[in-house]
């Protein structure tokens, strides 16, 4: 039977068609997707990197609510103009506990990956707040309600760490019960520069 | 209206595009008449405004300082730039030619030519904006002139070719997609070139 | 049988939400695109800030816009493939209104900051369940209507319609596992770099086969209708599905080039990318041949100019795509405006264009009446045409400066341009891709009032399937 007859027999049968397009369709997932996800050193956390305490995370919940990704990326790629001007290049380890990713796709402002240190608190709570009160020229929005809300209004920190413990996150008990501590007291903006400044390079490894 | 074609049929593309057009369906220009008295000049153009623009002024992509290039730099830009005008306008030319059958407008080669020349004339002449070397004005001559260039594609090319408006649409609309897929090469081949050490060093 | 009828309304009230968001969607656009030239337009308010209101045009033109139309036009034309009225009549409607209630509570949910942090993904788990639920109803209608079909030969319009339906199931409920917290927030399965590869494996075939598959369908169904002809040829269109069907899927490493995944992972979503590159133009061949033998038609429908401009940027999005999924072109181009670019040439010429044309088909023939005006819809042509390429223009200048300028080391080889005067440059690409904007949306705004007057005070006319005579194959 050849090609055109075997396809006569597939137009005619539903059955055998959505098995075929079924079948075409996850040949390059199996191949692509399911080895990377079956490859535990792709998650394995970096010697330095390590899950989010509960104010870091807060801060990237907020960052994730508020697009942040949608500007900024978060991954320095290895070219030497890039290197030169964000810093160290970005490895899978660092990554292993960002759930979800936020490597982004688009930079309408810098890459952020190790944007840890290099501004004040001060710095960084006021450019949220207001950017151009900083840089004129930027057309970043501003958030200024950051600054009015509790950084844990709705409670949920400690469902949050449970939650990422089911999916492997190594939280102690004694981390889940501090939690709401931490975070008394701030406010949202608090939780994101927090998380902003967390991001940085790791400490310099035996090999790149 | 000259038989030789040449930049004496421009003024006319401008005050009365379509009788340019209609007398070109009239003649049967030979292709090399075509490329020597009407293309080669025409693409001499851009390339040699953009050296004369870059040397003077620099180029601004759109960041701080002008970027000044060495002569070397800017020679071999503009040699790129006119194969890339010649390749451009021929290839466009052999395009129509070949699709000529499905719209029943089979013509001489140099009428091909002739069409893409005129066509890309609007253009071509607004590339004087390299002059003042900022990509933005660029843009911003450069885009007018294209929309003039796109009209005398559509209202041109059934009159130059002898077939109806309907299927010079159809045909004029095929030579835009070629068109769009040449200048994405375009920028594709120079951004491979540019990182591969044509123009000002990038840290890849 | 006697007295059957197609089940026409559920396609007319698609159609029109279609157009609704379609004008939402692409004001959220505008408005975005506006607030890069003038950031403090948000005045100081939550829900009209960028990161949020960008999700909203995404969600709005791609699950508002693009699947009311894909269902509609899927339900159409299936009917009429088949010569039989939809299976399961009353699931159709529960999939039509309840993916509109998704949507607008979806887009709800955006604005108030829900938001799973995965592009094209962003709306969180309780939407991704619904979704989900009425995409296995979608399914049922389709090929249950396909399973009682009078005409053995299931036509190649509908298995694109079906691709996109089986693959968009595969790849969202992958991609959307997480572990929920609370109902507006949850943690995605995967992390990190595993993370990367699931959502691109997604993300770039929801490009593919909603995007690209679904529309293709249309194409196949609608041109032959305009033109008066058949699919110039039956043989090439196998091919290029199995082909398309099959490569399309590894293609979503290409969005992660020199990213923290492995090098083969990058090197082989670059190789199918380019082998893609076969199966996509080879649709466009058909599309073109089959559309050269109606020229007579342009003469009195408007609409077919669509479909024939839709066909040259559908060839030159699939060009561009696997030519910016060369490493050494990727290298400049990703994260800037030049994949903006990208995607707009496809959106705008290929997606909204091939909609366009299939609406200004599909309504008079619904509704039995001719369309209001051929003048705006002529109108609307170019408008729609200036639109996309004055966009296209503005983000490749914009996208390739960028990349190159991000790039770029002096004589002593330090940094040449800080980020934030390259930003600063950009504002012109900025406000001439906002003009584009609002000129493609008063197109669609002719659009909508055209087709609003062209059903004004009419009902869906009643069509019946061909009498039921022995099957043909």
């Amino acid at each position: 039977m050849n090609a055109v007859d075997l396809h006569r027999k597939l137009e005619r049968n539903s059955g055998l068609l959505i098995f075929g397009i079924l079948l075409v369709s996850a040949i390059g997932g199996l191949v692509q997707v399911l080895p990377s996800v079956l490859q535990d050193d792709l998650v394995t956390p970096g010697p330095s990197t390590a899950p989010y305490g509960p104010v870091e995370l807060t801060g990237r919940d907020l960052y994730i609510r508020e697009g942040c990704s949608t500007c900024h990326s978060q991954q320095v790629r290895p070219l030497l103009a890039e290197v030169k001007r964000y810093g160290p290049y970005s490895k899978a380890g660092e990554s292993a506990y960002d759930r979800p990713f936020l490597w982004g796709s688009k930079r309408t402002g810098p890459d952020l990956h190790r944007i840890g240190g290099k501004y004040t608190d001060l710095w960084q709570r006021m450019h949220l707040l207001d950017p151009r009160s900083l840089v004129p020229d930027s057309i970043m929005p501003g958030y200024p309600w950051l600054a009015e809300r509790a950084a844990d209004a709705d409670g949920s920190i400690q469902s949050k760490m449970r939650a990422l413990r089911r999916l492997g996150h190594p939280y102690t008990d004694a981390d889940i019960e501090a939690a709401p501590a931490a975070l008394a007291g701030l406010r949202e903006v608090d939780a994101l520069v927090a998380y902003l400044q967390a991001l940085r390079a790791p400490d310099r490894e035996a090999s790149p | 209206m000259p038989d030789a074609l040449s930049f004496s049929v421009f003024p006319g593309l401008i005050t009365q595009p379509m009788a340019v057009f209609r007398a070109l369906s009239k003649n049967a220009p030979e292709g090399h008449r075509v490329f020597f008295q009407l293309i080669l000049p025409l693409c001499l153009i851009p390339p040699v405004l953009a050296y004369v623009g870059g040397a003077t002024f620099g180029w601004r992509l759109g960041g701080g300082e002008p970027l000044m290039m060495p002569a070397r730099s800017l020679t071999l830009i503009s040699l790129a730039y006119f194969f890339a005008l010649i390749f451009g306008l021929v290839s466009s030319a052999a395009v129509s030619s070949w699709m000529a059958i499905t719209y029943g407008a089979k013509r001489a080669f140099g009428t091909h030519l002739a069409l893409a020349g005129m066509v890309a004339a609007p253009v071509i002449l607004a590339s004087a904006a390299h002059l003042a070397p900022h990509v933005f004005i660029n843009m911003l001559i450069l885009i007018p002139a294209l929309i003039w260039s796109l009209y005398l594609l559509y209202r041109g090319l059934p009159e130059a070719l002898g077939i109806p408006p309907e299927r010079g649409m159809l045909m004029a609309s095929a030579l835009v997609g070629y068109l769009l897929v040449a200048l994405v090469s375009l920028l594709g081949i120079t951004v491979v070139l540019w990182s591969g050490g044509i123009g000002p060093a990038i840290g890849v | 049988m006697a007295g059957e009828r197609y089940h026409d309304r559920v396609v007319a009230w698609l159609t029109a939400f279609a157009v609704a968001w379609s004008i939402l969607g692409m004001l959220a656009g505008v408005y975005v695109a506006a607030e890069l030239v003038w950031p403090t337009i948000d005045f100081g308010r939550e829900w009209l800030s960028y990161g949020r209101l960008r999700t909203l045009h995404t969600n709005g033109v791609i699950f508002g816009f693009g699947v009311s139309a894909l269902m509609g036009t899927a339900f159409y034309s299936v009917q009429r493939t088949c010569h039989v009225p939809l299976f399961a009549p009353r699931l159709a409607w529960f999939c039509a209104l309840a993916w509109q209630v998704g949507v607008l509570a979806g887009g709800i949910s955006l604005l108030a900051g829900w938001n799973g942090g995965k592009e094209y993904a962003e709306l969180e788990w309780p939407f991704d369940i619904a979704i989900a639920v009425v995409w296995v109803c979608f399914a049922i209608v389709f090929f249950g209507t396909i399973g009682k079909r009078r005409i053995k030969p299931i036509y190649v319009s509908n298995w694109f319609y079906g691709g996109l339906i089986i693959v968009i199931a595969m790849l969202h409920i992958v991609n959307s596992l997480a572990m929920p917290v609370t109902l507006s927030k949850s943690y995605s399965l995967f992390a990190g770099a595993q993370d990367a590869i699931v959502q691109w494996w997604y993300g770039h075939n929801a490009v593919g086969f909603l995007l690209t598959g679904g529309f293709l369908g249309m194409l196949y169904y609608f041109l032959p209708k305009h033109a008066g002809r058949p699919i110039w040829s039956y043989r090439l269109s196998i091919v290029a599905f199995w082909a398309f069907t099959y490569s399309y899927i590894w293609a979503g490493p290409h969005h992660l080039h020199y990213n923290a995944v492995p090098e083969w992972v990058q090197s082989l979503g670059m190789v199918m990318s380019l082998v893609l590159l076969a199966p996509s133009w080879a649709t466009l061949v058909n599309g073109v041949m089959t559309v050269a033998g109606a020229w007579e038609k342009l003469r009195t429908d408007p609409a077919l100019k669509f479909i024939v401009l839709s066909l040259a940027f559908y060839g030159l999005a699939t060009f561009e795509g696997p030519m910016m999924s060369i490493k050494s072109v990727n290298v400049v181009s990703h994260f800037t405006d030049w994949t903006i670019g990208h995607v707009h040439s496809g959106a705008l010429g290929w997606n909204a264009m091939i909609t366009f044309g299939a609406f200004y088909f599909l309504v008079p023939r619904l509704v039995g009446a001719s369309l209001y005006s051929v003048r705006l819809a002529n109108i609307h042509f170019w408008l729609a045409l200036a639109g996309t390429m004055l966009y296209v223009l503005a983000m490749w200048g914009a996208g390739v400066s960028q990349g190159l300028l991000w790039l770029s080391l002096d004589e002593i080889g330090e940094l040449s341009f800080s980020f934030k005067d390259i930003m600063a440059s950009m504002a012109p690409y900025y406000a001439l891709r906002f003009v584009a904007g609002l000129i493609f949306l008063s197109g669609a705004l002719l659009m909508a009032f055209n087709l609003a007057m062209t059903g004004k005070g009419r009902r869906t006319v009643a069509a019946s399937p061909p009498a039921a005579e022995s099957s043909r194959s």
